[in-house]
């Protein structure tokens, strides 16, 4: 690797038309000749898909041919492809550090399409800013940590049981860490499972027992994690036991899987006044115990409290299934009932819930579609009996029901102790209350903080096997790190410079991480490895003596300098 | 640059900057105007980043971070809002308007909120109009730096230094720190290397005290040599030693700019007299910025203005003030930014010629020195009286016009600051003023008058360990004579030992803590005007 | 290669790579095995995903890079699996390398061939709308960016070699084997179109202006055929009302599929976006049955369709869409339910979204390994609840569409979930071998 602060900046800039998202809007090849005009670029180029193979061999030998020693590239958001051509630049021989990226996409030509002349003058302005960073750039190397490896998995339901049997199975230390004072979660309160009818109990248990008889397992039921410090490869944490005593124990990663209450609807549809209105978990129970008593008519009402205009919007995916092995159940205990299912809009999708909507209607289940402008009434009569009123979509007209058993589909919805998880990790929930991954597609059971993971109904709404698949993925995950026993950390950590420093201790007390100590002679040191690179200590230090790495002031400021069209130096 | 404001935003990588990514990716439209520059943290942003993209034309300033509870890095946020708090005061005076400033809470999943944020913004910025310092200030007659050093290196008498190293031996400095010389600096340049003294670091350490000076056989002027030096040095070493990033200097370089209208009177105490016009014209200073910069510190620092707006009233002068007063610029000055300095030095003598005012009365005793000797140096003769507060005061306790009323019995031992004391010459009146008091006792430090510690920085320069020895050392020195209070004219002298008692140092604060007080502010408590 | 630390992963798209990927992070050696010249697989061929509009090659081109990049991932692209014998951490596997006639050591992907190569044939991966030479890379970010002779459309001119300054190209290359010893497999082979051509009331393969959605799909995309113009096929005109039809083939019991692909009403309302976006004028509908808007921000998505883009949803599927044969204008008839009326509706272009069925080789590649497969071609799992990722042979993982149907985030989270039990079987092996 070179080592190019003694040299002169010889940037390298390289432009993405991004098919016609970039180049469709912004005038591309105006943005390549003005970067030419800057200070310091000796190479100017544009790409049709930088990331491309071509893209990317175009950056190496770009690199090679001028003797680059900075690189920009001019096109999305960094979060997404930094990594790639950081890598493309080290194998260049270029230091990862020593590039950076203009965004004329995601917040330039995406955002200011149709202003396509307002957009080119912007795309210039942030390859001028990028360039002003660039030449203040050095090259940085990245510490190396290790690994510990095992993982704590918070959440001992199905999610968190079938991660940590195959993290187990896969040689890691695992503790399970579960509030309730036993394993199986919401599996505990079920009573047949769709899509095969299984009794819920039965394969919950083999499973508890696997997971009770391994030896790679630790259990700590009747316990919550109270505090979590350090970072991927080296957390602490510490656990609270109900009997008010702690623990603390060291985890390399850390799993999030701890499910979804259901959501009460007290007040709606006459729930919490009348005794015979019910959720469909209440229903489970009494299925479970035999203590149904034969219905003449049972009305199910989907989208209780769920695909609301304002709040809980989203759909909860499983409470039409549930309607349907429900109504199926009911319907094989008492044929004569009547059962109906009042839905908005009927989510029977995947491979085999088709087959059961239409074993639902061989049984003799009806299915009443209802709009959301104009929601079923309960009304409650004489004796108990309970009437419903339904604006029958199709029909367009009103229906009356009598009915003896109302039972309510609600939405699963975030526990209420979330957010404190979410703030002790330090993890986001998204705007639905579940918890946000990293990215939606890509990256759907990672979180953005590294060795962080969520899978299960703590993610969004989901059946049991989907639930599997996730806890399986979330194992492949975790291991990764784990399996490599080493790891690369940020080379984006504060750094003091002793001679300016005065030891008033300011960046101490700021440093969220405790990462900062001072040393024998007073003056203050950073824990790399446990800094994360916020820079708040930077941007109190009265001396200016601490700085953050690949975001120093002089960075900063230049790229603000440049943003007003000036050039510093 | 055109007319369509101009946006500098600070955005925070996991959310505000991920927000601003999904308004693209979900293709809401907001104004182009916005130019992003990515941060880990919103805690990252200084302060002296926002004012320096004012300084140089934003027109508006958006940090974006993540919603409280949700920091990636725990409460970085937090410290950005309360920076930020504080940046809008400052703002406020200054004339620029807080609504420049917007801090917002984004969260990843915002796209919509950052796009709304834009555009709002953005037609908030067209509504309330460009930033005025976006008119290129007219550069007439810029400074010959070049002609002005090579005259101020004649005038500093270097040429006449036999080495005889009192200097080095009085430099307060380089008893803490041995790398530094006052008498090898002057032997570099004069054998021809004057390269390495105008690059070096030693030419940011000097705490330009004049205790080398005032002592020196040769007459040599050590502190304005280095304070040529420096105005041709280059800046990267200014950048390196400055304290506080530079904000008291970039706030001085804004209000050169004479669309600048500053919002700095809300200090004034109900009731104040003063006026446009008048024979005695009250030269505030940085006080209102300092008192917000350093607010954490509770050193009270806008009282002393109010003193003595209070103290004036009650003996019956209705001072002149000046509602767009411009910084003195000592601090430019010393740090060799001479075309600047000049200009905000024009600027207020101009604006004092049009009070009419025959006496210039400050409390500062940087402002005094400036306004008193440099101004005559750089603009020409002055048509009116500088003085300093503590000379007035001594008048008016001849006249017998301060009538007190309070009378606690305590001990005040008094500092002599730089540049009231040693450079100016100004050592009785502040103690007659003291003497005068009922009850009060005055007291010396061993060392007092020309003999004086510095209080261990200048200019906010080179604020490092050994600067910070200077201070415990005086304030050991205040602390040993049993008095109850420490009394001094400058208010740098009382934040730089404010700062430096409220450090984690390697010495029992018990040693070092010492109850401050301002000059005016003591005769005013005395006077029951508080 | 000791079998044990290795792992065969077959289908090159999405869930095929970060299977792969995760495997190679820690350690494992990994051959990614692809029938077609370049992995990339189906969201290759998307313009944007749902719900966040993440335009689908820009953050499908990295993983592919990386795959070509990664030091423990081997490509074995235009190649199929022939044969598999073994059991559970130790597996052989004889693979057919198919010949693309080209040097792929030589080939740099500079394209010059392609442009003297005299035949021109449609496109694949274009849905047949754009076309392609004789010589051809599937996609401009193909990996591994090299040519490949399609040997049925050929006429062995050879102007190919004779312009190739690499001498890539070579006309006496044959079919190869390659034998491979990995400890588990990782089955992930994506899924066709139901051939929309069984409906015959809705014209698709006799009206020009009706299309299947990846035909679409391929049109608005900006590295398509058209450059990203919506334009009708017939006549090149733009569109003034585009008309949806949602579950064509699926959810049917007869002439289709039982099951529902889970994914259409959301694609559908993606695309019709992204109408709206290129151009506002244009109406939008969506004929559809029941909206599956069951995953993650499914339902916001649909919400901000109809509510800020004003995408128009009509509850019911057209009996049958009729052509003019003049102006190729498409008229649909279909029960208005807030009017209660039967009525038609006059449209530009009609876009079906078919079946998503599990990839028609699903059968052959069964038999190979011994897999079980349900009557619609999707592998059985082992247990649908608890282990829907193992299957009847110990060892051979499913994930992906072929397993059953899903969406891109399910894909890429249950691949990670299939390395993960082939890891796992692997360090059970090992830990066998070591006593």
């Amino acid at each position: 690797m070179k080592r190019v602060e003694e040299e002169t900046p010889r940037i390298g800039v390289f432009i993405c038309h991004c098919g016609i998202n970039i180049g469709g809007i912004v005038n591309v090849p105006e943005v390549v000749e003005y970067a030419k005009t800057l200070a310091g670029v000796v190479y100017a180029e544009d790409n049709l898909y930088t990331c491309s193979s071509v893209g990317i061999s175009k950056i190496k030998e770009g690199i090679a041919k001028h003797n680059l020693n900075r690189v920009i590239v001019a096109s999305c958001t960094p979060r997404t492809h930094e990594p790639l051509f950081r890598g493309a630049c080290e194998e260049a021989g270029v230091n990862k550090y020593l590039f950076e990226m203009a965004n004329i996409r995601d917040q330039c030509s995406w955002a200011h399409m149709h202003e396509p002349e307002k957009a080119t003058e912007k795309a210039k302005d942030l390859v001028r800013m990028a360039v002003a960073k660039s030449r203040l750039l050095k090259s940085l190397e990245e510490p190396e940590i290790d690994v510990t490896p095992s993982a704590l998995v918070i959440g001992g339901g199905i999610s968190g049981m079938t991660t940590a049997l195959c993290l187990a199975g896969q040689g890691f230390k695992v503790y399970i860490v579960e509030k309730e004072p036993e394993l199986g979660g919401m599996l505990r309160h079920l009573y047949k499972l769709y899509p095969t009818m299984q009794d819920a109990s039965e394969r919950l248990n083999h499973i508890v027992n696997s997971v009770k008889s391994d030896k790679g397992i630790e259990v700590l039921t009747s316990t919550v994690v109270k505090q979590v410090k350090g970072f991927i490869g080296n957390f602490e944490v510490t656990v609270q036991k109900a009997n008010g005593g702690t623990a603390n124990f060291g985890v390399g990663t850390i799993i999030v899987a701890t499910g979804a209450p259901i959501f009460e609807p007290v007040g709606m549809y006459g729930y919490g006044e009348y005794d015979n209105v019910i959720t469909q978990l209440q229903l489970e129970q009494l299925l479970k115990d035999g203590q149904l008593k034969k219905p003449k008519s049972v009305i199910m009402i989907q989208c209780v409290g769920a695909r609301e205009k304002e709040g809980r919007t989203y759909c909860s995916r499983i409470c039409c299934m549930t309607a349907i092995k429900n109504a199926m159940l009911i319907k094989d205990l008492y044929p004569d009932t009547d059962v109906h299912i009042l839905f908005r809009q009927l989510q029977t999708y995947g491979e085999h819930y088709e087959e059961h909507y239409r074993t639902a209607q061989d049984k003799g289940v009806k299915f009443i579609k209802y709009l959301q402008e104009k929601p079923p009434e309960v009304i409650s009569g004489k004796n108990g009996k309970l009437t419903v009123n339904v604006h029958h979509a199709l029909l367009d007209e009103e229906l009356k029901f009598g009915s003896d058993l109302v039972v309510l589909s609600t939405p699963l919805i975030q526990h209420e102790d979330a957010k404190k998880l979410s703030q002790i990790l330090k993890v986001p929930l998204g705007s639905d209350g579940f918890f946000f991954e990293a990215h939606v597609k890509l990256r759907p059971i990672d979180f953005a903080t590294d060795g962080i993971y969520v899978c299960g109904t703590a993610h969004s709404p989901k059946d049991t096997p989907e639930s599997v698949s996730q806890a399986l993925g979330v194992a492949s995950r975790a291991a990764i790190p784990m399996a490599l026993k080493r790891l690369r950390t940020e080379a984006i950590t504060a750094v003091v410079n002793e001679n300016l420093c005065s030891g008033c201790g300011t960046c101490l007390k700021l440093c969220p991480y405790g990462a900062i100590e001072k040393d024998e002679k007073g003056v203050a040191r950073v824990t790399e490895v446990v800094c994360k690179g916020c820079g708040v200590c930077a941007a109190t230090c009265p001396e200016r003596a601490i700085e953050m790495r690949h975001f120093t002031s002089e960075q900063v400021m230049a790229q603000a300098l440049a943003a007003l069209g000036r050039a510093v130096k | 640059m055109s007319s369509e404001p101009r946006i500098v935003a600070f955005l925070c990588n996991w959310c505000s900057y991920a927000g601003a990514d999904l308004a693209g990716t979900s293709r809401i439209r907001y104004p182009p105007n916005i130019r992003i520059i990515r941060v880990m943290c919103s805690g990252r942003v200084d302060p002296a980043f926002i004012f320096r993209a004012f300084e140089t034309g934003a027109d508006g300033v958006l940090v974006g971070g993540c919603h409280p509870g949700d920091c990636h890095y725990v409460s970085g946020n937090l410290k950005a809002e309360k920076r930020m708090e504080n940046t809008k005061k400052l703002l406020k005076l200054l004339g620029l308007g807080p609504e420049r400033l917007r801090l917002e809470w984004i969260s990843a999943a915002e796209g919509e909120k950052f796009a709304q944020v834009v555009t709002d913004f953005t037609g908030t910025l067209r509504r309330i109009g460009p930033n005025p310092l976006k008119a290129k200030t007219n550069v007439n007659n810029p400074i010959d730096v070049e002609a002005v050093v090579s005259e101020a290196l004649k005038k500093t008498n270097v040429q006449y230094c036999v080495e005889c190293g009192k200097c080095s031996g009085s430099c307060p400095v380089s008893r803490v720190d041995n790398s530094f010389s006052p008498r090898r600096v002057v032997e570099r340049f004069l054998l021809g290397f004057e390269d390495k003294v105008i690059s070096g670091k030693d030419l940011w350490t000097c705490l330009s005290c004049y205790q080398c000076s005032e002592r020196c056989p040769s007459d040599v002027r050590f502190p304005e040599f280095v304070r040529a030096c420096r105005s041709i040095a280059p800046r990267d070493m200014l950048e390196e030693t400055c304290a506080h990033r530079g904000i008291p200097m970039t706030l001085s370089r804004i209000m050169i700019n004479p669309k600048i209208k500053q919002d700095r009177m809300g200090w004034l105490p109900e009731r104040a007299q003063i006026s446009k016009r008048g024979d005695l014209l009250y030269f505030v200073g940085c006080l209102p910025y300092l008192d917000i910069l350093f607010e954490d510190f509770n050193l009270e620092l806008i009282k002393t203005p109010q003193s003595v707006v209070k103290i004036l009233n009650k003996v019956g002068i209705k001072p002149a003030m000046l509602p767009n007063e411009k910084c003195c610029g000592h601090d430019l000055l010393w740090t060799g930014d001479l075309e600047n300095f000049e200009k905000l030095a024009k600027l207020n003598v101009a604006n004092i010629k049009a009070t009419g005012a025959k006496r210039v009365v400050t409390s500062c005793p940087e402002c005094y020195r400036t306004i008193k000797k440099d101004y005559a140096e750089f603009v020409g003769e002055l048509d009116f009286e500088v003085l300093h507060m503590s000379e007035l005061l001594s008048e008016l306790v001849d006249k017998d016009e301060l009538k007190f009323e309070v009378y606690p019995e305590r001990k005040v031992v008094y500092h002599d600051s730089c540049r009231l004391g040693r450079q100016m010459g100004v050592y009785e009146p502040p103690r007659k003023v003291i003497s005068s008091l009922p009850g009060t006792q005055l007291v010396e430090m061993e060392r007092n008058r020309e003999n004086a510690l510095c209080c261990g920085v200048n200019a906010w320069l080179s604020c490092n360990k050994y600067h910070k020895e200077i201070q415990m050392d005086r304030l050991k020195e205040a602390k040993a004579t049993g008095a109850d209070l420490l009394v001094t004219t400058c208010p740098k002298c009382r934040i730089h030992w404010k700062c430096v008692t409220s450090e984690k140092l390697p010495i029992n604060p018990d040693e070092i803590t010492m109850e401050m007080r301002d000059l005016s502010v003591l005769v005013a408590e005395a006077m029951n005007l508080a | 290669m000791e079998a044990n630390k290795s792992v065969l992963v077959i289908g090159g798209g999405i869930a095929g790579m970060q299977a792969s990927l995760d495997l190679a992070d820690r350690g494992l050696k990994v051959f990614l095995l692809e029938k077609t010249p370049s992995i990339g697989g189906r969201m290759a061929q998307l313009d944007k995903t749902f719900p966040t509009m993440d335009c689908s090659i820009c953050i499908l081109a990295p993983k592919m890079i990386e795959c070509l990049r990664h030091p423990n991932i081997t490509l074995l692209t235009y190649c199929e699996v022939q044969d598999v014998s073994g059991s559970a951490g130790n597996f052989t596997v004889k693979v057919l390398k198919k010949p693309r006639f080209i040097d792929e050591e030589k080939c740099t992907g500079c394209g010059e061939c392609a442009q003297y190569c005299p035949i021109e044939v449609p496109n694949e991966f274009d849905m047949g709308i754009g076309i392609r030479k004789a010589i051809y890379v599937p996609l401009p970010q193909a990996v591994p960016l090299k040519y490949t002779i399609d040997e049925e459309n050929c006429i062995k001119c050879r102007l190919c070699q004779r312009t190739c300054k690499a001498e890539a190209v070579d006309f006496d290359q044959k079919p190869e084997t390659i034998n491979l010893n990995v400890g588990a497999i990782i089955v992930a082979t994506g899924f066709d179109m139901f051939d929309a051509r069984k409906r015959r009331e809705y014209g698709y393969g006799r009206y020009r202006n009706v299309l299947i959605s990846l035909e679409f799909e391929r049109l608005v995309s900006a590295s398509g055929p058209t450059g990203g113009h919506i334009v009708r096929l017939s006549d090149g005109r733009v569109p003034r009302r585009i008309a949806f039809i949602q579950c064509v083939g699926s959810r049917s019991l007869k002439g289709g599929v039982t099951f529902c692909s889970s994914a259409c009403c959301v694609y559908a309302t993606k695309e019709a976006i992204l109408i709206r976006e290129h151009d506002p004028e244009c109406e939008v509908y969506i004929f559809y049955n029941e909206l599956k808007i069951f995953g993650k921000g499914f339902q916001e998505f649909v919400t901000r369709a109809r509510d800020e883009w004003g995408v128009k949803y009509i509850r019911a599927l057209p009996g049958e869409v009729v052509e003019d044969p003049k102006t190729h204008d498409l008229t649909m008839w279909y029960e208005d339910t807030t009017e209660n009326v039967t009525k038609n509706m006059k449209v530009d272009l009609v876009v079906l979204c078919p079946a998503l069925i599990p990839t028609v080789a699903n059968k052959e590649l069964a038999s190979i390994l011994g897999l079980d497969l349900d009557e619609y071609g999707f592998f059985e799992c082992k247990d649908p609840l608890f282990k829907p990722i193992d299957t009847n042979v110990p060892g051979i993982f499913i994930c992906g569409y072929s397993q059953g149907p899903k969406d891109i985030p399910e894909s890429v989270a249950q691949a990670s979930g299939a390395a993960a039990r082939a890891a796992e079987v692997m360090a059970l092996a090992a830990s066998r071998e070591a006593q």
